[in-house]
């Protein structure tokens, strides 16, 4: 019975897509319905799997059709669920729920919703299905699919601007993506004669490494990095989470650039099993560490609060490939910890940005301000995602990133490779940025003062706050019982990741592996000491500490200060010194504004940043293009 | 020889990244993903092509000993290449239709609204 459970869930959400078009053009309810059902069900499904494969260890594999391997070939298409499967699959299927639970509401300002409804349904079911497959060509298939649909998404609100442009960039870097994706995919096939991946891990270990198969992996590994919008194919990502309507770009960011991630790791631990090689750790730590230092510095030059919560994403994917990119057990942990916390609270941020929208008109950060007062609840999720993403402990970045520093350091002293040590210092600094634009955004959107325009604007309604409340509480839960969190979940994963002898037994039979794998190179080290990284209650005891002596030190100050303080001095603008004898009726510190000392400081490498992301389509193709060349060069070099 | 579909293939696909790349007309780019989409065709289908086989049919009665089959796989795996690059295709130009009466062109340098 279990083994049918991912099949289902992918199903449910394909013949959903077609069920809401069916019954829902004219039908609000039955759209809802389908749509909402759809989308638990994975959930559900995922959720009963968590038992089997993350506590006992199992590994799950179906035969569509039964078509099991036949003299140890594999013949069918094959779903193989191991922990890193199902790790990916629950972010997903959370993902999917909470999107659409908070698209019923926030959607239904625009016509044709069952179109949206369609897409929607088809790019869950792609992502589910890619990251539960275990067949290279159906992984590939599941990609097109998820391109696809995305693309079309963003273009959803066409009557606007960006939407249209932001779509066409990302359907032509998509396609080409893809168009890599599937020569490498065949390429294999040519030298292997096979497309399941456990078969093809292990065939790889018994020929090594030829010409065509160093080609492959090049095209293959600029596949899923175009999927997981690192630099330099970036710019179509920011443009797309900014064009999309929101649920759909929390969607996006949430589980559509996983895709990328779960592909590498795949691709790097499981299929080629190069991860060992010091030149692939470099080249991948390399690639994060520039995603997640230039997705920042672009995101302290935005106006547009989703546009910079986009290149956070970015930023922040750059942190997951440099830990994945270490090849311990450490960093593995670190990684997956981080895409989870992503998951939540990048989801969490955007459907923010949402709520923003949709009440206030805008996410433009020079027309906002003040908005704390008139969505008190909006804030709260806003700062508690804030601090979650800027690493400050006790919320979930902390754990995540933490555990990254120390992989990194760990990685530096023991390798004796002085470029790691240098990775972590620019981890903290990325970080410090981080929580720099937060403060910027946080004050031109929530604090400051009202603008007049502003004066109307409601809280959002409770359909829209309550899947922002389920991600801020799932951010603390995981921040606070960061123990728990890693043995149920991370763990699991971790320990998968780094025995792929038991995914190729699991899909191929018992002892197959044995043929082509010798048991030294079957088992790497994965002792992972969490204990003493990270006590979160000593962390909570501090947190609550300071927050009580800045409150005493807040209301004292008041007291004794009195009509000393400076607004009391100037309460009618009309005696000041420096005004020209009117009340100025609103002056606000805009979003540009702030931090403008170091922006002016470094305005020659701000400029330069900001000419690289021209728009022109053309450019971004070259990037692409750019990017694997360097893979294929590199793979020529080191892999042979 | 066989050599030949991998050269042109090969071509074909390079053609197709350099029309994308440099064309700054956006029909042109969508002809350039097409391009790029026949070559990995063409090289899907030699890569399941063997001298003399036949079409990989399990016909009771036609199979003599000495006959063989061209791999049947890549040829399922062209069809599903094929379709989704039609996809791609009438996607692409619908959206460039719809970019051509917003923007009122389709030159590439002129359709970056979105940048920085």
């Amino acid at each position: 019975m279990m083994q049918h459970f991912p099949v289902l869930a992918v199903m449910t959400l394909f013949l959903a897509s077609f069920l809401v078009v069916l019954f829902g053009s004219r039908n609000k309810v039955a759209r809802g319905v389908i749509a909402m059902t759809a989308s638990t069900v994975p959930l559900v499904l995922m959720i009963c799997l968590i038992k089997p494969v993350m506590i006992d260890g199992q590994i799950i594999s179906y035969w569509m059709g039964n078509w099991e391997p036949v003299s140890g070939w594999a013949i069918g298409i094959g779903y193989e669920i191991d922990a890193l499967s199902l790790f990916f699959g629950l972010i997903v299927a959370l993902t999917i729920f909470l999107s659409c639970f908070y698209s019923l509401k926030y959607m239904s300002r625009d016509d044709t919703l069952e179109k949206y409804y369609v897409l929607f349904l088809m790019l869950s079911g792609a992502v589910l299905g890619l990251v539960l497959t275990g067949d290279l060509f159906n992984m590939f298939i599941m990609i097109e699919i998820l391109t696809f649909a995305a693309v079309a998404l963003t273009a959803f609100r066409n009557n606007l601007d960006g939407p249209l442009e932001a779509a066409f960039k990302y359907l032509v870097i998509g396609s080409i993506g893809s168009s890599f994706t599937l020569t490498g995919v065949i390429l294999l096939y040519e030298q292997l004669h096979t497309l399941n991946m456990a078969q093809i891990g292990a065939l790889l270990q018994k020929t090594g490494m030829n010409p065509t198969t160093a080609f492959a992996f090049g095209l293959l590994l600029t596949g899923f990095s175009i999927k997981a919008f690192i630099v330099p194919v970036h710019p179509v990502a920011a443009d797309a989470y900014t064009a999309a309507p929101t649920s759909a770009s929390m969607a996006m960011a949430s589980m559509v650039n996983k895709t990328g991630v779960y592909g590498i790791i795949r691709l790097l631990y499981i299929i080629f099993m190069t991860m060992g090689l010091s030149s692939v750790q470099n080249l991948i730590v390399t690639i994060g560490t520039i995603t997640m230092f230039l997705g920042v510095t672009m995101a302290l030059n935005q106006h547009d609060f989703k546009r910079l919560l986009a290149f956070h994403s970015i930023s922040q994917i750059g942190y997951v490939i440099t830990a994945i990119g270490l090849g311990t057990a450490l960093g593995l942990s670190g990684g997956l910890y981080h895409a989870m916390n992503h998951t939540l609270f990048k989801g969490m941020l955007f459907l923010c940005a949402g709520a923003v929208l949709y009440a206030a008109g805008t996410t433009n950060l020079d027309k906002l301000g003040g908005l704390a007062k008139k969505m008190p609840q909006t804030c709260i999720i806003f700062l508690i995602g804030a601090f979650s993403i800027s690493g400050l402990p006790p919320f979930n970045g902390f754990v995540s990133k933490w555990l990254i520093y120390q992989a990194t350091y760990e990685k530096a002293a023991e390798s004796g490779n002085f470029g790691f040590a240098i990775v972590t210092v620019i981890e903290v600094v990325v970080s410090v940025l981080t929580l720099a634009s937060f403060i910027k955004v946080s004050q031109s959107v929530f604090f400051g003062e009202l603008p007049p325009e502003l004066e109307n604007v409601r809280e959002v309604p409770l359909s829209m706050r309550i899947p922002m409340w389920i991600m801020a509480v799932l951010c603390i839960i995981t921040g606070v019982l960061p123990g728990q969190a890693y043995t149920a979940l991370i763990q699991p994963a971790v320990n998968a990741v780094l025995s792929p002898v038991k995914y190729i037994d699991a899909m191929m039979g018992s002892g197959y592996a044995e043929q082509f794998i010798s048991a030294a190179d079957a088992a790497p080290d994965k002792s992972v000491v969490l204990a003493g990284y990270w006590q979160p209650i000593n962390w909570l005891i501090l947190f609550v500490v300071l927050l009580a002596a800045f409150t005493i030190v807040a209301l004292l100050g008041k007291n004794s200060r009195g009509a000393r303080s400076h607004s009391d001095e100037v309460t009618d603008g009309k005696y000041a010194t420096f005004y020209s004898g009117e009340k100025s009726e609103y002056s606000m510190v805009g979003g540009s504004d702030m931090f403008w000392g170091l922006k002016y400081n470094l305005r020659h490498y701000f400029g330069f940043i900001g000419e690289m992301h021209s728009g022109v389509v053309n450019d971004y193709a070259l990037w692409a293009v750019l990017i694997a060349a360097v893979y294929l060069v590199f793979s020529f070099v080191c892999l042979l | 020889m066989m050599l030949v579909n991998y050269i042109g293939c090969v071509i074909l696909m390079v053609l197709g990244l350099y029309t994308v790349v440099v064309k700054k007309n956006l029909m042109k780019s969508v002809i350039g993903l097409g391009i790029i989409d026949y070559g990995v065709n063409i090289l899907i289908i030699s890569i399941g092509y063997q001298k003399g086989g036949t079409a990989p049919i399990f016909t009771p009665g036609e199979i003599k000993p000495g006959t063989f089959f061209v791999d049947p796989i890549p040829q399922a795996l062209t069809l599903t290449s094929i379709v989704i690059g039609a996809c791609v295709t009438a996607m692409a130009l619908s959206i460039v239709i719809k970019i051509y009466k917003k923007y009122g062109t389709i030159d590439s340098t002129k359709i970056r609204r979105l940048n920085g």
